[in-house]
């Protein structure tokens, strides 16, 4: 018997389509995977169903009656309960108050009954006695870890008894032993009759928990399967779809052998034991699903969270940046795709955006405008920049125009090494294509450049190598031949040794 | 891009305009003192009102830096400092001409290192701005208490004082010629040192400021340090103004400062504004207050007249938006 059904759903957040056409059955009393590549909609769809995001068509029936909650409380209400994969919970409140947030417990006078409260928050936390340390009811969520924060978020979802659960990738922060505490609650919530809807990456956890799984392909839904009747490779395989024709590289790989940036067993927080030569002129890809340890590997290279592990050496020489400033005196270059968080100063101009990582490399105090404007319209030139002028405040362009600046900012400044962490994020076509000449021109000059996408085809079709990350390691390093599509899903979809 | 490179050069278009629309501003107001009750206008009478808008100015230019600093950057002890400047100054000096430079540099000296404790509280050990320098308030305030024991102390030299009241060239007194010299250094120092834009950078996104190796905590430590050193100057020259000290001299100055600032087009939020809008926002708000007094109405009409005059200039600044770059 279906439960929750899901039909021809399509969704486009402006110019891109988060889903085309998503078709989804959920039985009573099953648990159904979802999988497929970064942004194929899954989320989406969950988002879609639970009423935090408006579908642009299509219809979802809750018991055959078609239903279009308007919030995601209203989808509790109706028994219809979500973890979404970025997480809510709210840090200044205790544990117990943010499991019971929606619905605490009252007492006869209507105000919050405290007692009830802490005791109930107890009693669930129950559930993973042993797995998530000593935190109890009273603890400030701000203080846990970022495991047991997913714990909490993971009970918050069960306090409403919901009849049908979502969980988006809830397995993504916990370890070994709260991973197996989950799936023995996921099999006691099916043997109660609950239907359930899991969203992972991990390809043995698919295997080992659901039913049935349905495969999403560029915002479709492909095929659905029962497990017991398939295996890895075919999901692979449908997941990959036609599509295995090679994409075009636009490069070939350096002659050049001698090495720019040489990390031997380097670890930090979200990543382990990573191990690479980058040689000059080339691009060294990161490939990998979203979140596997690419961007922090990145941002700790480049100083700027926490110190990692084992040793760098750049240009022989040993590298332990202690902030951005130590790395950019290195000649190492950090752009991110979070442009509004790392990159623009939004109520600036365009020229002092440009000048930004100058700012402590000239030894003089005094800037001189005249030539540092001809310097850097120079730059903006050569990325093609559409700026109405350098004295525009840096908001007034296009978020790619935008990220072009951000770009320009560390060509000004004539990096050795240049970090690329989802630069693309968000960006149109022809600046993404700007940017790739850009790249292609500076290995010609002898930059070297790590490149992390969440795109696969972009790192395909620049990359020389792909270091393929997954928890947190490289788990394959693919060269010449053996960089394809294939492998790199193969390798990032791979059961992971945690 | 070549356009662009033009209009660099020549100056930006928004500077001059928001520099003609705040010099109408200051010219309508003098023109309604003068309609209001005439001699408002008279030479002498400008001239008085310069000296005391340019005592605001010195510290609103502190003020204006820590606040384009960011992170609710704000700094309360300017009444403390400016009080403790005088004392310094006013006892080093003691009524010698020969003290004055000795009694400066203490001066200086002093209220730098103490707003830079402010700077310190606020950034290694993660004081909001606002309870930081208003604690670093109370404790100045004690410890001139401490110090003087409530008996007004030290005199100021008979050049100072002439240099504050007296005129020096064309019926002008030193301390306009200074303030006019101090404006432009702040001005150019915001606009064409790596340090002014570092102090932008960190204003307008914090974040994006650190990684592209901008030193965070040296430079807001420096802002804090700067203001508290603008307010010992301020105090320096209310010294020479008044001729000796009490303790709550600077009290008078704190609000003001703020409001100068704002009125000037500063963002609290940070990042946006510039020094000329500080030095109009100072005069704007020594013009408005002298009217006011000049009008025979009782303080608590005078204090709404004056409070609903600034939300309009608010308002007005507000609506050229687009200008307080
Ligand atoms: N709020 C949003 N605004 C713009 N684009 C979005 C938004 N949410 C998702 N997208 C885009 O929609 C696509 C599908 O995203 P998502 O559903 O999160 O994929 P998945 O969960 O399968 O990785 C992606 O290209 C993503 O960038
Ligand atoms: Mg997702």
């Amino acid at each position: 018997m279906t439960v929750l059904e899901a039909a021809d759903v399509h969704k486009r957040f402006g110019g891109v389509v988060a889903l085309a056409g998503a078709n989804l059955e959920l039985a009573a009393g099953e648990v159904h995977v979802l999988i497929g590549a970064n942004g194929c909609g899954k989320s989406t769809l969950c988002k879609i169903i639970t009423g935090s995001v408006f579908a642009d068509r299509g219809t979802i029936r809750l018991d055959g009656r078609a239903m279009r909650f308007r919030t995601p409380s209203e989808a509790a209400r109706a028994g219809v309960g979500v973890f979404y994969q970025e997480l809510s919970l709210i840090p200044q409140l205790t544990v117990a108050e943010n499991l019971f947030l929606r619905r605490p417990p009252r007492s006869r006078a209507g105000l919050v009954d405290r007692r009830r409260l802490r005791r109930e928050a107890s009693r669930a936390l129950e559930r993973f006695a042993g797995a998530i340390g000593d935190i109890g009811p009273d603890h400030l969520v701000a203080d846990l870890s970022a495991d047991q924060r997913q714990v909490v978020e993971i009970l918050k979802v069960l306090v409403d008894e919901p009849r049908v659960i979502l969980f988006d990738e809830p397995t993504a922060a916990l370890d070994n032993r709260q991973v197996e505490v989950f799936f023995d609650l996921v099999d006691a919530l099916r043997r109660e009759g609950r239907s359930i809807i899991f969203i992972s990456h991990r390809m043995d956890e698919v295997f080992r928990i659901g039913d049935r799984v349905t495969v999403f392909r560029n915002g479709e839904s492909v095929a659905t399967m029962h497990i017991a009747d398939t295996d890895k490779d075919e999901v692979v395989e449908k997941m990959l779809g036609t599509r295995i024709e090679a994409v075009e590289r636009r490069r070939d790989a350096p002659k050049a052998a001698d090495v720019a940036m040489r990390a031997e067993a380097i670890g930090g927080t979200h990543f382990d034991d990573v191990s690479f030569d980058l040689r000059r002129g080339e691009i060294l890809g990161l490939g990998g699903l979203h979140g596997q340890g690419q961007s922090s590997l990145l941002r700790a290279l480049f100083g700027a969270d926490n110190a990692f592990s084992g040793s760098v050496a750049v240009g022989g020489e040993v590298y332990r940046p202690r902030g951005p400033r130590d790395a950019i005196r290195a000649g190492v270059a950090y752009v991110s795709g979070d442009r509004g968080r790392d990159g623009v100063f939004p109520v600036r101009p365009v020229f002092e955006n440009f000048v930004a990582a100058l700012l402590t490399r000239r030894r003089r105090a005094r800037l001189d405008r005249r030539a540092l404007s001809a310097e850097v319209g120079a730059v903006g030139d050569r990325l093609k920049l559409r700026a109405a002028s350098l004295d525009a405040l840096i908001s007034e362009l296009s978020g790619g125009n935008q990220q072009k600046v951000v770009i320009g900012r560390w060509l000004v400044n004539e990096p050795r090494i240049l970090l690329l962490d989802d630069p693309t994020k968000g960006i149109d076509l022809n600046t993404k294509s700007d940017l790739y000449r850009i790249l292609d021109e500076l290995c010609m000059e002898g930059v070297s450049v790590v490149f992390y996408s969440s795109e696969e085809r972009e790192l395909l079709a620049n990359a020389d190598r792909i270091a393929v990350f997954n928890g947190g390691r490289v788990v394959d390093l693919l060269e010449g031949e053996r960089v394809s599509e294939l492998n790199l899903y193969r390798a990032a979809f791979a059961a992971e040794g945690h | 891009m070549s356009a662009a490179r033009e209009r660099t050069r020549s100056g930006p278009r928004w500077y001059r305009h928001s520099l003609v629309l705040t010099l109408a501003i200051i010219v309508v107001l003098f023109a309604a003192g003068e309609t209001l009750s005439p001699g408002f206008a008279a030479p002498g009478q400008v001239i008085y009102l310069l000296v005391t808008a340019s005592l605001l100015g010195f510290v609103a230019a502190g003020q204006n830096l820590v606040i384009l600093g960011g992170r609710e950057g704000i700094d309360l002890s300017v009444g403390g400092m400016i009080s403790l400047g005088a004392l310094i100054a006013g006892n080093v000096m003691d009524a010698s001409n020969a003290a004055i430079l000795p009694a400066l540099l203490a001066t200086l000296a002093g209220t730098f290192a103490l707003g830079a404790v402010n700077g310190l509280g606020v950034t290694f050990l993660r004081i909001p701005p606002l309870v930081m320098t208003l604690g670093m308030y109370g404790v100045i305030q004690g410890l001139l208490i401490v110090i003087t024991r409530g008996v007004p102390s030290g005199r100021a030299a008979p050049m100072l004082s002439a240099f504050v009241n007296e005129p020096l060239v064309l019926g002008i007194p030193g301390i306009l010629f200074a303030w006019a010299a101090f404006a432009a250094f702040v001005i150019w120092m915001l606009r064409s040192t790596a340090f002014g834009l570092r102090i932008y950078a960190i204003g307008a996104n914090e974040n994006a400021a650190a990684l592209s190796g901008v030193a965070i905590r040296r430079t807001r430590v420096l802002l804090f340090a700067l203001s508290g050193m603008c307010a010992g100057l301020t105090g320096f020259l209310v010294l020479g103004f008044s001729g000796n000290v009490f303790i709550g001299v600077g009290d008078q100055y704190m609000l003001p400062s703020i409001i100068a600032v704002v009125i000037g087009g500063t963002s609290l939020a940070g990042g946006i504004g510039g020094h000329h809008g500080t030095v109009a926002g100072a005069i704007v708000l020594v013009l408005l207050q002298s009217i006011l007094t000049t009008l025979n109405i009782d303080p608590s009409g005078r204090a709404m007249i004056f409070g609903g005059t600034l939300l309009l200039l608010m308002f007005f600044y507000g609506r050229q938006q687009r200008l307080r770059v």
